[in-house]
């Protein structure tokens, strides 16, 4: 290659093309995408799809603490892995479930400014975690002090959202309640911050298991309501 | 080899002068490239070391929040790419571009010097920021927005004097194919950090697409500007050392162009199976098989060129390294195409194997190959002599060990998480088999590191006392096995 301008040339045309494919092109196309309706004949339920955005407060404390090295956010279909099978992954709760909870779609991430799909599964999917999640105060616990609920969990204990404070009266509503070994020094209770409030929020609001519209599958596998 | 063959002495004396000044002219922007290159890739392997604990042992030191594993990770890996990796590819591609273009470096040495300390700067920053809980949580971009138009003026700084270089090249008809990759990673690197950080920090939000993209920059990144770069330099030393000429020009020419072809294509294969259109990832999957081609070019063309010469090998440290960075780029050619085809990536998505092949791509290939050129330029520069065989000796097998522990356990723990996280027996499970049948995988890691760590210790140590000017005042070179062949290296090597 002895002549500059062609070698440029090159590297442009080499790079350019998936540039142009992969990246501007399907961008421009996603910036388009909107919500769509449900056809209430078709698939048994009203309004639009994706229903709710998600906690974006609660999303924030989520990046910050860097949740998704560990966790992902995307279901996979049945035939690339488990994912759809496990138990309570789905909207799908019983025992049992009878239908694989569905890959996730495009739509389901519509208004996240980007999708935390994860980058190593070492927790369990919370894609549709709301769905199986404990009550709140369960859920503080399990962030409080992750081996009060798994002895054997590798997940960090998030101490930081959560505050010790000394008794003064009665204890307040919100101390979490934690096995004996966890508990803090007597006289003290732990309280969650706002913050961990809104990271709950946000954790309880993961519901991306919502009937795609004209999805003959998705339709049977939704429950009533919903 | 390129270079002219002396006819007479005074040929020899002027070509070694003309050197001498290029050299110096470039000193003072490579050496602060390199010693605070070193030094982030002291810290971020050190990181890695407490991330690959607290993975295992989230109670180490305590349950403070700077230091939990959500944090330390992204810290370990951006040390690993922006502190250590983009510097030390920066130093050496001005180094050789200069010397191949036969062109002095003849001003804005102060601007360079000032770029590389805003870029030191603004990395300490970032880093910083992830530790304070300020991370983007953008895989390989987790520093704060502020972060990326700096870094970005500080790589043009650089890259426009060596893009100019090429252009007023002392000798077109001469030019090698080290110098095509080198011209390539100044170009393709820019243009993939504009794309990615634009996209992901400007645009209103991509959501899903956003994911892809960022899965995408990560390889783009690897593949058009640190394979490059590592292989440009392999390119360069391998022939200087053993006195080969390049095996076969086509070869090198096929290598390039379908690297350049089929690098930009490649990522979304990560998501498979998720949310992106499936032609999305599945052309990345194709491309990242189809890699292979260009690796298994660029491989075979330095088997040709190395053969016959394994005494060099033994005993040049600069071609020691880079033979095994060489042989670490199919290593890495070949993970990638295990996590992308379909057949085998469904079991290896989103488990360690895919960290592993950044690992060896980022430390086993490239950075063994900068080791390499690292070894041959700081004395060029410095004027004296790497001061101990012992050292570097350590310094190359106690990389090597920890960089073949971290591929092997990352491979078989991707494995074996696949496994356990598609076992049907699972499906009403906790996580509990998966989590402790990777712990010792984990713990491998972190004493791979730890072995990385010592490694990189030393050749910090090393490099300083070189920079300060302590090494050996000698005018033969410091080689590995000086007993074994003496004229194993041809003269022209030591020029």
């Amino acid at each position: 290659m002895t002549n500059f301008r062609t070698f440029i040339l090159g590297l442009t045309a080499s790079f350019g093309l998936p540039w142009l494919c992969l990246i501007v092109l399907p961008a421009m196309q996603y910036e388009k995408l909107t919500p769509v309706a449900y056809d209430k004949d078709k698939d048994g339920v009203e309004g639009f799809f994706p229903p709710a955005p998600v906690n974006g407060q609660g999303q924030l404390v989520y990046i910050s603490e860097g949740c998704n090295q560990c966790h992902t956010q995307m279901i996979r279909p049945v035939q690339l892995g488990l994912d759809g099978w496990y138990k309570g992954w789905g909207t799908d709760q019983e025992a049992r479930p009878t239908t694989p909870a569905r890959p996730n779609v495009l739509r389901d991430y519509l208004g996240e400014k980007y999708a935390l799909l994860g980058i190593q599964r070492v927790g369990p999917d919370l894609a549709n975690f709301g769905y199986r999640a404990p009550d709140a105060a369960a859920l503080h616990a399990h962030l409080y002090s992750p081996r009060s609920v798994h002895d054997w969990s590798s997940m960090p204990a998030y101490k930081k959202l959560y505050k010790l404070q000394k008794i003064q009266g009665p204890a307040s509503d919100r101390a979490l309640k934690l096995p004996k070994k966890f508990l803090p020094p007597a006289g003290y209770e732990v309280v969650p911050t706002p913050e961990a409030d809104r990271l709950v929020e946000y954790l309880l609001s993961l519901k991306k298991d919502y009937p795609v519209p004209g999805q003959a599958a998705a339709v049977a596998a939704a429950p009533a309501k919903k | 080899m390129q270079t002219t063959p002396a006819t007479s002495d005074t040929d020899l004396q002027a070509d070694n002068l003309r050197r001498a000044a290029i050299d110096k002219s470039v000193k003072g922007p490579v050496l602060f490239l390199f010693t605070n290159g070193a030094f982030w890739l002291m810290l971020s392997t050190l990181l890695g070391v407490l991330a690959a604990i607290k993975l295992v042992e989230p109670e180490f030191l305590g349950d403070c929040q700077y230091i939990s594993y959500g944090r330390l990770q992204p810290a370990h890996i951006n040390a690993l790419v922006y502190g250590w990796g983009i510097q030390a590819a920066l130093g050496v591609m001005l180094w050789i571009m200069a010397r191949r273009s036969g062109q002095e470096l003849k001003s804005g040495k102060s601007l360079l010097i000032t770029a590389g300390v805003f870029w030191n700067i603004t990395i300490t920053l970032g880093i910083l920021a992830i530790l304070m809980g300020k991370s983007t949580s953008i895989e390989w971009l987790e520093m704060p927005k502020f972060v990326w138009p700096v870094l970005l003026v500080c790589f043009l700084c650089y890259a426009w004097p060596i893009a100019r270089m090429f252009g007023r090249a002392f000798r077109p008809e001469g030019f090698m194919v080290s110098t095509w990759y080198i011209l390539g990673a100044c170009f393709w690197f820019p243009w993939i950090f504009i794309t990615a950080n634009v996209a992901l920090h400007c645009l209103p939000g991509l959501g899903a697409i956003g994911a892809g993209i960022d899965a995408w920059y990560i390889h783009a990144v690897i593949l058009l500007f640190f394979v490059p770069v590592g292989v440009g330099a392999a390119y360069y030393f391998i022939p200087k050392i053993t006195g080969q000429p390049i095996a076969s020009a086509q070869l090198a020419s096929a290598g390039f162009w379908t690297l350049a072809i089929l690098g930009g294509w490649t990522g979304m294969q990560k998501y498979m199976g998720g949310p992106l259109p499936a032609w999305m990832s599945s052309v990345g999957a194709c491309a990242g098989v189809l890699l292979l081609i260009p690796v298994g070019l660029v491989g075979l063309n330095h088997h040709l060129t190395t053969i016959g010469k394994h005494s060099a090998v033994a005993a040049s440290p600069t071609l020691r390294f880079i033979f095994f960075g060489a042989l670490f780029y199919p290593v890495s050619g070949l993970i990638l195409a295990l996590n992308s085809a379909f057949w085998t990536g469904a079991g290896l998505q989103f488990t360690q194997s895919w960290y592993s092949f950044q690992v060896v791509s980022l430390y086993g290939f490239f950075s063994m190959c900068v080791f390499g050129a690292i070894y041959y330029i700081v004395p060029r520069l410095s004027g004296c002599e790497w001061l101990s065989v012992r050292l570097i000796r350590n310094h190359f097998w106690f990389s090597v060990y920890g960089i073949g522990t971290i591929v092997i356990m990352s491979l078989v723990a991707g494995w074996q998480q696949g496994a356990d996280l598609n076992d049907p027996e699972h499906w009403d499970q906790t996580f509990m088999n998966h989590v402790v049948n990777s712990r010792p995988y984990v713990v491998s890691r972190a004493v791979a590191w730890a072995l990385i760590s010592f490694s990189n210790f030393m050749f910090l140590l090393h490099l300083l006392l070189m920079v300060a000017g302590l090494g050996r005042r000698s005018s033969a070179p410091t080689l590995l096995e000086r007993d074994h062949d003496e004229h194993a290296l041809p003269h022209e090597a030591h020029a």
